[in-house]
């Protein structure tokens, strides 16, 4: 029973939201390379939502590109996500690899990215008025792939449904504790630069004098 | 032979077309760049509405030099410009060329003279003249042969603060003769009086704008002793620094740069701001730098004028611009500087316009600076009265004038991309919505141009969709037999 490929799989574990993700687990399947790139398409599909917009919707501002925002809003948050969720997890006795955890999620958004193409080319067919169905496709997306995530995390650490509730918690919670490290070690490293330029300055001034 | 003479030729064309283009260089004699703002709210440069035409003095027109002049009006005859430091009234021809009369001393009813300090502000209509005699605390009424028809001074009323000083700065008067006033170092709107001259209440206050310090000032004072509140600083409205009336409405302005909130409003008789709910910032977008004083200007219009056509003029003091709007509020052109040049201002005070021409007062440099119309500000101008009638497909050739002539003229592909839509070219209309970057014009557009498309390939549309459909069918039904053979 159950003998799909991988791309088949990744159907099922997508259509089947309660049942999907256990399944794969119980077939220890589940391909890395299909989760890099759904994890691509997610970074194509934050970009096209913004810059490929409809016109009748909003005036994008397009004298200026940068593509950095747009790598953090995606790449960069899902492997906060990951490794929160690992670092979370590990703690709470959650029975998921790193690599796992990394395959689930990505499987668990493509409801959500799919949901981003689909309204950047509608936003060219549609105007104003008709706004809501477009809502109404982004709406189904968004909570879909919110079950969807749900369902990962859970069959990932074979966790039960309230600990899974607090594990999505503690692993929100890891994601701000990330960022505000990273502030801290940037507000660091700086300090550290003006010194290191500040001595080198000095020293460059007194061999010129 | 034959060839070299060509070449020759060829020289001399080149060096006459060089010597006329150096000729025409110099006549650009404006010391600023004139710009506007594109469709992202960015400066860029631009062609301009308005060239220096000259600059009158006191000396010029025969009277003696002004002395720190601030207020200039045009009653359609003739200008009157308040000579402060001169104690004066000087009345000017429409041409600017000579003085027509001085007004300093006027008969009171009683037969006893009496003499203006430091007037700010003049203001004519139907013959009677309307003196803001600042430091004398009152208003004079006065008709052209110097005799007081009234006189205002201090109301005694409950309404006005008696602790307050009574200075007024500016006058002006409705066709019914009511009379409007700015009085300094109120913040509660401007004066209003009857035509008798009787104090009748506040007109037209501004708001105060919520923000972070109002707000946390607010929640603090719960907690406070009415004593400490007594010495913190209390939140009021900026004050009104100039105005001008058109027709039944009044604007004004105020001279507040730290706020965005009414700066400038257009009343109605019943004292209600109708661009209140317009999303628009007079004034530059973005704070000006300063390279060479390294300061920050923010703008702050201390002066409005309504132009004959309804065009908003507004001076802005700290960058020596004039903001000009159309009815609409949507910026037309920006002129003037600060600079010793023609054209460059010191210290602004006030503005007037008639006909093609804004006239500014200086009130350092003591003079007026007369700008006139380009023929490129002609263009636009005509365009935007008759896209503002709703003459749309008239104005649509004057608009492809002003885009051929400047590129960066935003307002013009509105225009154009309005009278496209009017005349039924949804794509053309489509195509300068989104230069002009107004996504709701396109939206219109688009819908109007969709729905033409749908109705002349519904033939089509419903072949193509009957053909996919049946196409699925056929297959699912041929990998159902496959299965199960």
């Amino acid at each position: 029973m159950m003998d799909l490929t991988q791309r088949q799989w990744l159907k099922h574990a997508v259509t089947h939201i309660f049942e999907g993700f256990e399944d794969m687990r119980w077939k220890k399947s589940g391909s890395m390379k299909i989760a890099l790139f759904i994890l691509f398409m997610f970074f194509f599909a934050e970009i096209a939502h913004e810059r490929l917009y409809g016109f009748q919707f909003y005036a994008v501002y397009d004298r200026t590109f940068n593509i950095i925002p747009y790598f953090i809003k995606t790449i960069v948050l899902f492997m906060a996500w990951t490794v929160g969720n690992w670092s979370v997890c590990t703690i709470l006795d959650g029975e998921g690899t790193m690599k796992n955890i990394f395959i689930y999620s990505a499987y668990a958004l493509v409801p959500y990215i799919s949901q981003m193409y689909i309204n950047t080319i509608l936003s060219h067919f549609l105007v104003r008025d008709e706004y809501i169905f477009m809502q109404a496709v982004e709406i189904i997306g968004t909570l879909w792939t919110a079950i969807l995530i749900f369902s990962a995390v859970k069959s990932v650490h074979q966790y039960t449904i309230l600990k899974t509730f607090s594990a999505l918690f503690l692993t929100v919670v890891s994601m701000f504790i990330m960022l505000a490290l990273l502030v801290l070690f940037m507000a660091l490293i700086q300090q550290i630069y003006i010194f290191i330029s500040t001595v080198y300055m000095e020293i460059v001034y007194r061999i010129r004098a | 032979m034959k060839l070299k003479l060509k070449n020759v030729f060829i020289l001399i064309f080149c060096i006459l077309i060089l010597l006329s283009n150096i000729n025409l260089l110099s006549l650009n004699a404006e010391p600023y760049i004139s710009y506007n703002y594109d469709r992202w709210g960015d400066a860029v440069p631009s062609q301009a509405g308005y060239i220096v035409k000259r600059t009158v003095s006191g000396n010029d027109i025969g009277a003696d030099s002004f002395d720190e002049p601030s207020d200039i009006f045009f009653d359609g005859d003739k200008f009157y410009v308040a000579d402060t430091g001169n104690n004066r009234i000087v009345s000017i021809d429409s041409s600017l060329e000579n003085v027509s009369e001085v007004y300093d001393s006027f008969k009171m009813s009683d037969g006893s003279l009496t003499t203006l300090e430091k007037p700010e502000g003049v203001f004519v209509s139907d013959d009677i003249i309307y003196i803001a005699d600042t430091q004398n605390s009152r208003i004079l009424i006065v008709n052209r042969d110097s005799e007081v028809i009234s006189e205002i001074t201090k109301p005694d009323d409950e309404i006005y603060d008696n602790n307050k000083t009574f200075l007024p700065k500016r006058v002006i008067a409705d066709k019914a003769g009511n009379i409007y006033s700015v009085i300094e170092n109120i913040t509660t709107g401007c004066a209003m009086f009857s035509p008798e001259g009787k104090f009748k209440g506040f007109y037209g206050s501004n708001r105060v704008e919520p923000t972070f310090k109002v707000i946390r000032n607010h929640f603090m004072n719960i907690f406070m002793s009415d004593k400490k509140k007594e010495r913190r600083t209390r939140t009021v409205p900026t004050g009104i620094t100039g105005f001008d009336i058109k027709g039944d409405f009044i604007f004004t302005c105020t001279e507040s740069s730290d706020v965005s909130a009414d700066r400038v409003k257009k009343l109605n008789p019943s004292g209600k701001n109708i661009f209140a709910d317009k999303d628009v910032v007079f004034g530059d977008y973005k704070p000006k730098y300063d390279t060479s004083y390294y300061n920050i200007h923010d703008s702050t219009i201390c002066d409005i004028d309504i132009s004959d056509s309804g065009n908003i003029n507004c001076l802005d003091f700290s960058t020596g611009h004039i903001f000009q709007y159309d009815e609409e509020c949507r910026l037309l052109f920006i002129v003037g500087t600060l600079a010793g040049q023609a054209g460059g201002f010191e210290k602004p005070s006030a503005v007037e316009s008639a006909g093609e021409n804004i006239y500014v007062l200086d009130s350092r440099k003591n003079n007026i600076t007369v700008f006139t119309e380009t023929s490129f500000g002609k263009t636009v101008h005509k365009a935007v009265e008759l896209y503002n009638t709703g003459y749309y497909e008239e104005a649509l050739d004057l608009w492809y004038e002003v885009l051929r002539r400047d590129g960066n003229y935003t307002y013009a592909y509105n225009g154009t991309s309005f009278a496209l839509l009017r005349k039924g070219d949804y794509k053309n209309s489509m195509k300068y919505a989104k230069m002009a970057g107004n996504s709701e014009l396109y939206n219109k557009a688009f819908e109007e141009y969709r729905s033409v498309f749908l109705k002349e390939n519904s033939g089509k549309i419903f072949i193509a969709v009957t053909a996919g459909i049946v196409v699925t069918v056929l297959r699912k039904i041929r990998k159902r037999r496959k299965r199960r053979s």
